[in-house]
């Protein structure tokens, strides 16, 4: 199946090889880019990238695509399942609107010129669910971030600063779960929830437990870098979708200002148009992106996802089970609540973004302010599928950072409350095809730690994106209908080696891998006991509890900084 | 005038989405209209014997349509007679013209739809004039009229329009209904769930959720959600 690749003639953007639009053959042997003279040219199948684009894959750090809450999404959720996308023919069917089937995912990505994609929120009891559905997900390569934040254990080491503990108890969740890194969500809330309540900054106690939302992120964040974790923590802030949170995430901001790691963020703070409000209610709700932009620029250590909203349908559905309650209040429609024991909680509501409602046309500007105003390589393109809107919008997405024009043209279909609470109406900034290559690409795989992804550099995964732009005669601020289109239907997507789609059209179905982080070396005798003792309150045998490697698809093992597969 | 018959017993379901539309239509574009009979897509005439009287805007459906689904899908004028008993899901989406159907309907018949009169001489089945699942709003305008008895699930999430059954029907009548008239002149079961407005007048018995006020009139609710939805006796 893995041919050797001659990509000739193309225009290559790789940002992080330093390579700014240059017109260069590109080789692929093995499923890896490689040197000119590893290939035996007359074997290769050459595609020819004349005039076009030629980029690494894109990569998304945040999309809730596979576990409990997508399923349970999708069954509250009948109506979205009328939208027939393809028929079966030698690939198989897909449908839904915004929330999608499992092979629609892999197929959409794909037909974005996407070849990575994370899921970032999965219970660790549900672990074996999430694999299951990664596994029905085609095409891109895939992993999991596992909850920690309101985990009883977590709360118990946090109180306990016993953070050798609290290390051991991470690296034996990360193989059980097989898990690839530490999502907390609304450290503290979910917890507090369980008591028909809310936490509501940092310093709140978490009842039944002598420890706050700020002890939580801390000891993770220093077991995380103890730990040297390929990803950092990934955060979902306390407070979100509450007008004025904005100073909530500044906080949360702050609290690691006094940590560093050469590769990488300290702390990933996820969908923060969210949490980026100002304002005392929903009445007088304004952007405080500018205040967040300047303090993720200067301070080094910090990356975000913007988390846009995209107007029409979207399903919220975050592990934020006291937002979801909250969310249900405010637009009366259906809601869904889960209790996961002794680890998380979660919520599902319907939305509808509306351009005509104040709120809403206000968060679809934060999200593009937080896009224009944060350096490129600290901020990455999300919509926190499916909760801001689908992943599919990313190419408008796209255009919309590109050009001023299109935004204006958007503006005017929108509240114009909008004009007044935030500053997007004044942003000139245009990002340039290379921005957006940086943030689609390079950004969020550096943010994963995911040394293969996101570039085009020898030894890189052979993911490729060519687009039918030609970066030498386009012009991104009026060409902006181009731009979406191009970019939602590349003329070639190559993952592994593999020709995926060509012209825009699926090819063949093809498996990607998860990702796991392996640890299993630093878990400890110390937490044995405690372990014992938890799994008194579940309803399953801890030797039940978890994900054998054998029973995914096509595990890759990383280990420190080193990558494998698992048949290797 | 179209006059449509069918050549056989269907051993599975046909959907056509016949509406009069078809009738102004050239004879032999009739004839090759695509219709879905089970998983195969076929040309009308392969199932149906087709023939033409006349311009008028109507359908004339001679024989037993009852595995016939979608008849009348989204029809926004002229008229539909069906001489038996029909399918599943007639006068879907309907916004105008007007169903005469002299045998029994099946389920969800005219659901979500927005216009038009629907007349059912015989009984209907369930789901009429609901929302399809999932759905915020049913049916949102125009009139059912069903001589006959009804199942349940009657105006589910209904909107606007007016749905009169003369015999009896079943469980759920007018669950979360926020606009709109149903009239049932025999007896049902559960009446009013989660009602935010609109009227149910019952001519016999019926049961009430415990969520609803009495006042001089009826009763009123349902005031889990705040309700004003009115229930009558005839």
């Amino acid at each position: 199946m893995h041919h050797m690749l001659h990509i000739k003639n193309g225009i290559v953007i790789d940002p992080k090889n330093g390579i700014k639009a240059e017109k260069m053959d590109i080789f692929v042997k093995d499923g890896k880019i490689v040197d000119e003279s590893e290939v035996n040219k007359s074997d290769c199948k050459v595609i020819d990238a004349s005039n076009k684009l030629v980029v690494a894959g894109g990569v998304d750090l945040h999309a809730h695509i596979a576990g409990g809450k997508i399923t349970m999404g999708r069954i509250m959720r009948p109506e979205e399942f009328r939208i027939v996308r393809s028929t079966a023919n030698k690939l198989r069917a897909t449908v839904g609107r915004t929330l999608l089937t499992s092979p629609a995912i892999g197929y959409e990505y794909a037909k974005m010129g996407y070849t990575t994609a994370i899921e970032p929120a999965t219970p660790s009891l549900f672990a074996l669910h999430t694999h299951e559905e990664l596994d029905s997900i085609p095409v891109v390569d895939k992993a999991a971030l596992p909850l920690f934040g309101n985990w009883h254990l977590v709360f118990k080491y946090a109180a306990e600063n016993d953070i050798e503990k609290l290390k051991s108890f991470i690296a034996w969740v990360l193989e059980r779960t097989k898990g690839y890194g530490i999502k907390i969500v609304n450290p503290g809330g979910v917890e507090a929830w369980m008591y028909a309540d809310n936490v509501h900054s940092l310093d709140d106690t978490v009842p039944g437990f002598d420890v706050t939302p700020r002890d939580v992120i801390l000891s993770l964040v220093k077991a995380n870098e103890e730990l040297n974790l390929p990803h950092s923590v990934h955060l979902h802030c306390n407070n979100l979708g509450v007008p004025g949170n904005y100073e909530t995430t500044l906080e949360t901001m702050k609290l690691v200002s006094s940590f560093s790691n050469d590769k990488r963020q300290i702390l990933h703070i996820t969908h923060v148009q969210f949490n980026a409000y100002t304002g005392s209610s929903w009445k007088d709700i304004g952007s405080g992106a500018d205040e967040i932009a300047k303090y993720v620029n200067s301070a080094g250590n910090i990356t975000i996802d913007m988390g846009q909203i995209v107007f029409g349908h979207a399903t919220t559905m975050t592990a934020d089970s006291p937002f979801q309650f909250a969310l249900h209040r405010l637009v009366h429609m259906k809601w869904i609540n889960k209790d996961v024991e002794l680890e998380t909680g979660s919520g599902i509501v319907p939305i509808v973004y509306r351009p005509k409602n104040p709120v809403n046309s206000v968060q679809w500007a934060i999200g593009l302010e937080l896009g224009l105003l944060i350096d490129p390589d600290k901020v990455t393109v999300s919509t926190d599928y499916p909760n801001a809107g689908p992943f599919t919008s990313y190419p408008y997405i796209m255009a919309l950072l590109m050009s001023k024009k299109m935004r204006e043209k958007e503006m005017e279909n929108a509240h114009s409350y909008l004009q007044k609470a935030t500053n997007l109406p004044s942003i000139d900034t245009e990002r340039t095809l290379e921005e957006i290559i940086q943030m689609t690409r390079v950004t969020p795989a550096r943010i994963l730690g995911m040394e293969n992804k996101g570039h085009l550099g020898i030894g890189a995964d052979a993911d490729i994106a060519i687009f039918d732009l030609n970066p030498e005669t386009l012009d991104p601020s009026n060409d902006y209908e181009l731009i979406q289109k191009a970019f939602g239907s590349p003329a070639y997507t190559i993952k592994s080696g593999v020709v995926i789609v060509k012209d825009g059209v699926l090819q063949c179905e093809y498996w990607g891998r998860t990702f796991w982080v392996d640890l299993k070396d630093k878990v400890t005798e110390s937490i044995e006991s405690d372990l014992d003792e938890y799994f008194n309150y579940y309803t399953i045998e801890r030797s039940n509890y978890g994900v054998e490697e054998r029973w995914i698809r096509n595990p890759a093992r990383v280990g420190g900084a080193r990558w494998y597969n698992a048949e290797d | 005038m179209l006059k449509i018959k069918p050549k056989t017993d269907f051993v599975v379901n046909v959907e056509a989405e016949l509406t009069p539309e078809l009738a102004t239509m050239d004879i032999e574009e009739v004839k090759k209209f695509q219709v879905f009979y089970g998983k195969l897509k076929v040309a009308l005439e392969e199932l149906f014997e087709v023939e033409k009287e006349g311009d008028d805007k109507v359908l004339l459906l001679e024989g037993d349509f009852s595995r016939v689904k979608w008849i009348g899908k989204e029809m926004e004028d002229g008229e539909i007679i069906i001489k038996g008993n029909v399918g599943v899901h007639c006068g879907a989406y309907m916004k105008g013209g007007r169903i005469v159907i002299e045998g029994d309907a099946d389920d969800w018949l005219g659901a979500e739809m927005s216009g038009g009169e629907i007349i059912v001489k015989g009984n209907a089945k369930n789901c009429v004039g609901c929302a399809y699942w999932g759905n915020l709003v049913g049916m949102s305008g125009g009139k059912i009229v069903i001589e006959g008895n009804a199942g349940s699930y009657i105006g589910e999430k209904m909107s606007g329009g007016e749905i009169e059954i003369k015999g009896n029907a079943g469980d759920f009548i007018g669950t979360e209904m926020s606009a709109g008239v149903i009239t049932i002149h025999g007896d049902c079961g559960f009446v009013g769930g989660e009602m935010k407005g609109g009227e149910i007048r019952i001519g016999g018995n019926f049961e009430l959720v415990p969520s609803f006020k009495k006042v001089e009139d009826g009763f009123v609710g349902d005031v889990n959600v705040g309700g004003q939805g009115k229930i009558k006796t005839l």
